[in-house]
């Protein structure tokens, strides 16, 4: 198979380091980034831990962003092509990985990677998304124009959140049984559609 | 006093609502064409049509005041929004007319009355007055799609599919959003229960809530 990672200068580069640091240290570090990865825009480490982490693996910034940069990449490349954990371990030790390291990564994807993936796949590219859904059926006996009702209405609540945001926004909609009746039936064909599909 | 049982239950309710009474009193010298003019207006303004050029031309056309034609009018809506409000099964054409003969409303005024109550608009007037009702909106158009997401910029090969819905409710508000699959298996579900519930309750409410 097409090989994930070309061995690049900055490759070169950063293989050199990641050999050099100690295998326990690397570990941690390695968890740690498997588990931001899925999330956009969010700094894997702190400006303080980034320090700490200088002075423990006695990088320099340069050097020690060159690592954080490539282990993560590695990985995203691993959930990009869904690779297996053993051919991940072989190409790692084709562009001069240590051993032991291209093990570490091979266990935490094998570990971690399928849960990394689905979580990928769950995210979301449209302006909004159901969250929840609640009903409440009502029955109705009467309005200011009209007495001696008995006309069961339903009212459904849909939680709906903007990507970035923790806010949900609630959709509240009237359906008399035929409304509903209608409604369902769009479901169904919707469903007719997905089952097409599999 | 009539001992007909029909006095036991009058559609206005308890008392006789004042519009109602003052048009029983301001209606001599009315004729029939006069009458079902004013009646039109009224239907129509029932439905929600705007009718000041109407009831100024008829206005014009009589001699009959202003006021008193008010009266009328007042009346003429009052009578029929209550009767109206009543279902058919519960309010009877004979009990209506009794109703208003003891208002000693002239007969043909009464058939008049009779005729857009218990007449083939009478649905397209039910529809119009409850519009102006207390209610949360109704979905008023629905549409969807169904994706299949095959690649994103972190997995080659995602193959999730989704379902985009597009609501657009009677109150102009629009929305747009995806429904991830188990969600939608919820709503679908959800929304089978409710139909069973009100199916349920249909057939029981019918059996215990008497009119």
């Amino acid at each position: 198979m097409t090989s994930i990672i070309k061995e690049t200068q900055s490759i070169k580069e950063a293989v050199t380091f990641i050999n050099a640091i100690d295998v326990n240290k690397f570990s941690r570090l390695i968890s740690r980034i498997i588990q931001k990865l899925h999330l956009k825009g969010e700094r894997t480490f702190s400006e303080d831990e980034e320090q700490k982490l200088q002075t423990a693996l006695s990088l320099d910034k340069q050097a020690l962003d060159l690592v954080l940069e490539t282990t993560a990449f590695i990985l995203e490349q691993a959930v990009y092509h869904n690779v297996k954990p053993v051919a991940l371990q072989q190409q790692l030790e084709a562009v001069h990985l240590n051993p032991d390291k291209a093990e570490m990564f091979s266990q935490t994807w094998a570990a971690t990677g399928p849960e990394l993936v689905e979580k990928l796949k769950n995210n979301i590219f449209a302006p909004k998304k159901l969250e929840y859904v609640g009903w409440q059926l009502n029955l109705q006996m009467a309005q200011s124009s009209q007495a001696r009702l008995k006309s069961p209405s339903a009212v459904l609540q849909l939680g709906l959140r903007k990507e970035d945001s923790e806010v949900q926004e609630n959709v509240f909609a009237d359906f008399n049984h035929q409304e509903l009746l209608e409604f369902y039936n769009k479901l169904e064909v919707v469903q007719g559609q997905l089952d097409s599909l599999t | 006093m009539s001992s007909s049982h029909a006095k036991d239950f009058s559609f206005w309710g308890g008392r006789i609502p004042p519009e109602i009474e003052s048009m029983s009193k301001n209606l001599k010298d009315v004729d029939q064409e006069l009458f079902r003019k004013l009646m039109k207006a009224v239907v129509s303004s029932l439905e929600g049509k705007d009718c000041v050029s109407l009831m100024k031309s008829i206005a014009e056309s009589t001699t009959i005041p202003q006021d008193r034609l008010g009266h009328i009018v007042a009346g003429m809506h009052r009578v029929l929004s209550e009767a109206i409000r009543i279902p058919p099964s519960s309010l009877k054409q004979e009990a209506f007319k009794e109703n208003l003969r003891e208002l000693r409303i002239p007969e043909d005024f009464i058939s008049d009355f009779s005729s857009v109550v218990f007449g083939n608009r009478r649905s397209a007037l039910e529809t119009a007055t409850s519009t102006n009702d207390p209610h949360l909106p109704a979905l008023q158009d629905f549409k969807w799609r169904v994706d299949v997401a095959i690649s994103t910029s972190s997995l080659s090969r995602a193959l999730r599919s989704s379902v985009l819905m597009q609501m657009k409710l009677s109150d102009g508000s629009f929305h747009c959003f995806e429904v991830p699959l188990s969600k939608f298996q919820e709503l679908r579900y959800n929304t089978a229960l409710i139909l069973k519930e009100m199916n349920d309750l249909e057939k029981r409410s019918i059996l215990q809530i008497q009119d």
